[in-house]
């Protein structure tokens, strides 16, 4: 299927009564969740996948894409209007958003953001049609040492742009691996570390795993902040951005594209860094740096362009080679999984009609969500007066029913708040949980293809370095290692948080 | 480095040896062969490298490590998080056989009073509505609760 029939049909596809309505309540509900505090995309996506089940695949990912798209949208909301980020991706719109809006120019600061977003994300969408077929072509000769390869240096790259210390990373990312081996055993069929209990003997779950690290221990950790929030009162006039902002904006807007959608492609990347790294790289190459932090739009444009391209660019490596470059694309992996697709360099000659309708909706998605944010940005603005109290319960709730849902099973929401202590603790103590569930997700296909690679070299180590993709991927894994050439971003990373 | 920051490291290496131990009951297998023990064997080994150099960091830092607790406020804080924990825990136990509308009622009344809702016939309310939406919601989403000691047809 070329190009254009593609898109038209996955367009048929997505305008669908049914696929038109899940787009909406997908986006809708990414808004809403971008806007609260205290329940982010990764927890929203776990807790709602159970319901999905009786969907059908293609109707079911388009609305959790919209949720995870739908959040980015609705996290610059809150970070301009009340200076506390919805999500981790607009921390940096806090910056110079929050700014613009004490000097009474929010309308323009939420206006130039939706645009922005908007733009970002179908441009993004383009790309990602041009580059996913070579890709996916280019994968049908991997076999499972260059399978290996990959996932070794997806797993460094995870590490190295990791937020916090990089061997705490470590350490969690071997957690993770430890806790996908739990269950039988792919390969010989015996069972492991699962001390006799059925539930244990089916793996851990990766919807409890990830509803506890991202659903409950957020819930925990919000326990202990409370929620006085200040919302700005000025009235919001001018949603559109006047001749000068735009002229002020479009080249941020056109480099945050860029940057977002490919550091939304490397694994541990995703729309978080492409925030930061636009923010960095809009102050550099300004010509007034000393505007920046006092509501220059352009620390508004750049990072909420980048973090919308950048959830686009994360889609790639998930429909080319069935590697999720982060936790949300891990988790729509698990979903693909359960729904019996297997994501991978056939998914698209195989499910053409879930590919096309999935990324044909994502432009359907990215105009619900301007009509969504611009008209009715009051509407949200109300909705940041939700007590946490009244929120707090209602996500638990979700999470119990959301477990026991999966297969009746109470062992499955034992699991669930064990992670969710888990979690909290770990992020008491400094540790991340987003490598953990990537490594959780990824450790199964790791230590197949590092098994089946072994038996098919009969015991010969060298076999990753015999085969020309393998060893390439692996130097690159080994420099990235050695060089220190990441910690430009480390240094951004720094330069913000002051 | 905080004082407390020995108690994840002792976690580590405690995991990681009792892994190690197992996977090689397992069967490490050969390298042309790899049994069922071997991928976790060896994340064992690299976890227990790991720590022991986050031990030796904690070790040789022992001089610049400060106080940092508040300590009534995260008294206070914990104290909230044990009864959520708590409740969670004992909710999922009682699940099956209270069944699921009484269960979830209680915690929900429960949870929102450890929020912080103060009237007692405006959190009764709440619970109530709760409960029925959640109830009508799922159930007409086709899922199926545990009825419990509520049994009717």
């Amino acid at each position: 299927m070329d190009l254009f029939s593609g898109l038209v049909s996955g367009l048929q596809i997505s305008l669908q009564p049914v696929n038109l309505l899940f787009c909406f309540l997908g986006v809708f509900i990414g808004t809403l969740i971008g806007v609260l505090p205290g329940i982010g995309p990764t927890g929203t996506i776990s807790i709602l996948l159970p319901i999905t089940f009786g969907l059908s695949p293609t109707t079911a990912i388009i609305m959790l894409a919209g949720i995870y798209y739908g959040a980015m949208y609705g996290g610059s909301t809150t970070s301009i209007l009340v200076n506390i980020p919805g999500e981790p991706s607009s921390v940096v719109t806090c910056l110079d958003g929050y700014q613009m809006a004490r000097q009474g120019r929010a309308g323009p600061a939420l206006g130039i953001s939706a645009l922005g977003s908007f733009i970002g994300g179908s441009i993004s969408l383009v790309f990602t049609m041009f580059l996913v077929f070579p890709l996916a072509q280019a994968a049908l000769k991997f076999g499972p040492p260059e399978y290996f390869s990959l996932i070794w240096l997806g797993m460094t790259l995870l590490i190295y742009l990791a937020k916090g210390s990089l061997v705490k990373a470590v350490v969690v990312v071997l957690f993770g691996l430890l806790l996908s081996t739990v269950g039988i055993d792919p390969i010989s069929g015996a069972p492991r570390f699962a001390f006799r209990s059925p539930t244990l003997l089916d793996g851990l779950g990766f919807v409890p795993v990830t509803m506890g690290l991202f659903g409950i221990s957020e819930v925990l950790t919000n326990l202990e902040e409370s929620f006085d929030r200040t919302i700005f009162k000025s009235k919001i006039k001018n949603l559109l951005p006047n001749l000068q902002d735009w002229k002020r904006s479009i080249g941020p807007i056109i480099r945050g594209t860029f940057i977002g959608y490919f550091l939304g492609i490397l694994p541990g990347g995703g729309a978080v860094l492409a925030s930061f790294v636009s923010y960095g790289v809009e102050k550099r190459v300004s010509k007034t740096p000393e505007a920046f932090g006092k509501g220059a739009i352009e620390g508004v444009a750049g990072p909420e362009t980048a973090n919308n391209a950048g959830a686009g660019g994360a889609f790639i490596p998930l429909f080319a080679l069935g590697i999720p470059p982060n936790s949300v694309m891990a988790i729509l992996l698990g979903a693909f999984i359960i729904y019996g697709v297997a994501p991978g360099p056939t998914f698209i000659t195989q499910y053409p009609q879930i590919f096309w309708g999935v990324i044909a909706s994502m432009y359907v998605g990215n105009c619900l969500l301007l009509l969504l944010n611009l008209p009715l940005i009051g509407l949200w603005v109300k909705l940041l007066k939700v007590p946490y109290r009244v929120l707090m319960p209602l996500i638990l709730i979700f999470c119990l029913i959301g477990s026991y849902s999966l297969n009746n099973n109470v062992g499955d929401v034992i699991i669930m708040i064990i992670f969710g202590v888990v979690g909290y603790i770990m992020r008491k103590f400094g540790y991340e949980e987003a490598p953990l569930i990537m490594a959780f997700i990824l450790g199964p296909m790791l230590e197949n293809a590092f098994r089946q690679s072994l038996i098919m070299s009969d015991g010969r180590l060298s076999i990753f370095l015999e085969r020309p993709i393998s060893a390439v991927t692996l130097i690159i894994a080994a420099l990235l290692f050695i060089s220190s050439g990441f910690s430009y971003y480390q240094k951004v990373k720094e330069k913000i948080k002051e | 480095m905080k004082k407390y920051d020995i108690i994840p490291i002792i976690f580590w290496i405690g995991l990681s040896l009792f892994v190690m131990v197992l996977s090689n009951k397992l069967g490490l297998g050969k390298l042309h062969h790899p049994g069922p023990g071997f991928m976790p064997f060896y994340i064992g080994v690299l976890l227990l490298i790991i720590s022991l150099y986050l031990l030796l960091r904690y070790i040789l830092k022992k001089g610049d490590r400060g106080e940092t607790a508040k300590k009534d406020q995260s008294q206070i804080d914990l104290w909230k998080i044990a009864i959520v924990v708590a409740s969670l825990i004992a909710y999922s136990l009682f699940l099956e056989r209270l069944g699921f509308l009484i269960a979830t009622f209680i915690l929900v009344t429960l949870l929102f009073k450890t929020a912080g809702m103060r009237r007692w016939s405006f959190t009764f309310m709440s619970s109530v509505l709760t409960v029925l939406v959640t109830y009508f919601l799922f159930t007409y989403l086709g899922l199926n609760f545990p009825k419990g000691i509520l049994h009717w047809r």
